[in-house]
């Protein structure tokens, strides 16, 4: 496993991080929000691949032709959402609501005992749910993929270091073991279901109005270990930096171990489309919360 | 002379993980498993082998180096089990 990757895909580069949190100690609120703003915009000029798939998704999502304003502000809320992580990182304790939809059912889950899969993906402050279960009393190991620039992550992960675990999928030969290790051992699996690297198993489901290619392991390993599956992302409030987020849950997946493997999948299908679907939704209201400034997700041939 | 581990071993391959279009005795006992274009089998099928695994001989096959190589093929499966299942 490399411990220095190269890769630095998100909106920012390596030591960007590491500046934000020395400017957010030592510079005066209104100058900050002021150089971020800045920043931000440099940014979307430096870095051009970024730029370019935040406008092709934009397109997609918006319904319409991407416009310069709609990039700057995805790149804004982008580094918003980064400074709330730094901000948990450094201890403070963010809020959190559950949207009424499906929350008796996702917080009867989360509160039981029973190990589960918890998926999410790359949108708003979803990185903070990992962490948000490990408030909840879960043993949680996250599934990350090590880039250049994921101080972020480290950085919670000292926070949490009780609860929350790395799985660093850099090592594909390894991850295997490690996921089963990891579940045998009763911990609870967050893991992103967006991104197609080192997805073992793809599927197409409808999404922005095609049938895109998403990973779909998460459902092998709930039938193969017989553990329930829920999706959950977090969406920050109007100042991202400052207001709750607001959790949107999933019913929880269920394999039913008498059904058999063939049934289970089938069943796992139906409520993953139904999870796109309603991340869909989250995402025509507001485009700007898709964190991931890499293709789209291709559609299935 | 025929292995009857390794004759449990492919029948019990070719059960977990479906292999439609292919009979025990054809499969290789040297034959790499994984990654192989011939039989397909990805990391979601090791898995799922593994587990099988477990399950009939009692083994542990865990994350170590010794465990990952035992899935090569039919044969380092079988020493594997042997190794440690010795009742197998």
């Amino acid at each position: 496993m490399s411990e220095r990757p190269d890769q630095t895909r998100n909106p920012g580069p390596r030591w960007g991080f590491a500046f934000l949190r020395w400017a957010d100690r030592n510079w005066p609120r209104w100058f900050f929000r002021l150089a971020l703003r800045v920043g931000n915009a440099v940014a979307v000029v430096l870095l051009p691949e970024q730029r370019r798939q935040s406008r092709a998704y934009l397109t997609v999502a918006l319904g319409r032709p991407a416009r310069w304003m709609d990039v700057v502000r995805h790149f804004e809320l982008f580094s918003e959402v980064l400074l709330l992580k730094m901000h948990v990182g450094h201890g403070r304790d963010v809020a959190c609501t559950l949207a009424p939809e499906h929350a008796e059912a996702f917080e009867a889950l989360v509160r039981s005992a029973q190990p589960a899969l918890f998926g999410t993906f790359h949108v708003g402050a979803s990185d903070l749910l990992g962490y948000r279960l490990a408030d909840w009393g879960r043993q949680v190991s996250i599934l990350r993929l090590r880039v250049g620039n994921s101080d972020d992550t480290r950085l919670l992960g000292e926070r949490f270091v009780r609860h929350v675990s790395f799985l660093w999928i850099n090592d594909p030969t390894k991850l295997l073991f490690d996921l089963k290790d990891a579940i045998e051992r009763g911990a609870s699996l967050a893991l992103k279901c967006d991104r197609l690297e080192y997805a073992a198993r793809t599927e197409a489901f409808q999404f922005l109005g095609a049938r895109r290619l998403f990973p779909f392991t998460i459902y092998y390993l709930a039938v193969l270990f017989d553990r329930p599956v829920a999706f959950c992302v977090a969406v920050p409030g109007r100042d991202a930096t400052r207001d709750p987020l607001c959790l949107h849950a999933s019913l929880p997946f269920h394999p039913d171990p008498a059904a058999g493997r063939a049934a289970n999948l089938a069943a796992a299908r139906l409520h993953f489309q139904t999870v796109l679907t309603e991340l869909e939704v989250l995402l025509r209201a507001e485009p700007r919360l898709w964190f991931n400034f890499l293709p789209l997700n291709p559609v299935a041939a | 002379m025929s292995d009857p581990l390794i004759d449990r071993l492919k029948i019990l391959i070719v059960a977990t993980l479906k292999l439609e279009g292919v009979r025990p005795e054809e499969i290789p006992d040297d034959e790499p498993l994984i990654g192989s274009p011939r039989f397909g089998l990805d990391s979601i099928d090791a898995l799922e082998l593994v587990l099988a695994l477990e399950k009939e001989f009692g083994v542990k096959i865990g994350s170590s180096e010794e465990s990952r190589q035992a899935l090569t093929s039919v044969a380092t499966i079988a020493a594997f089990i042997r190794a440690h299942a010795p009742g197998a």
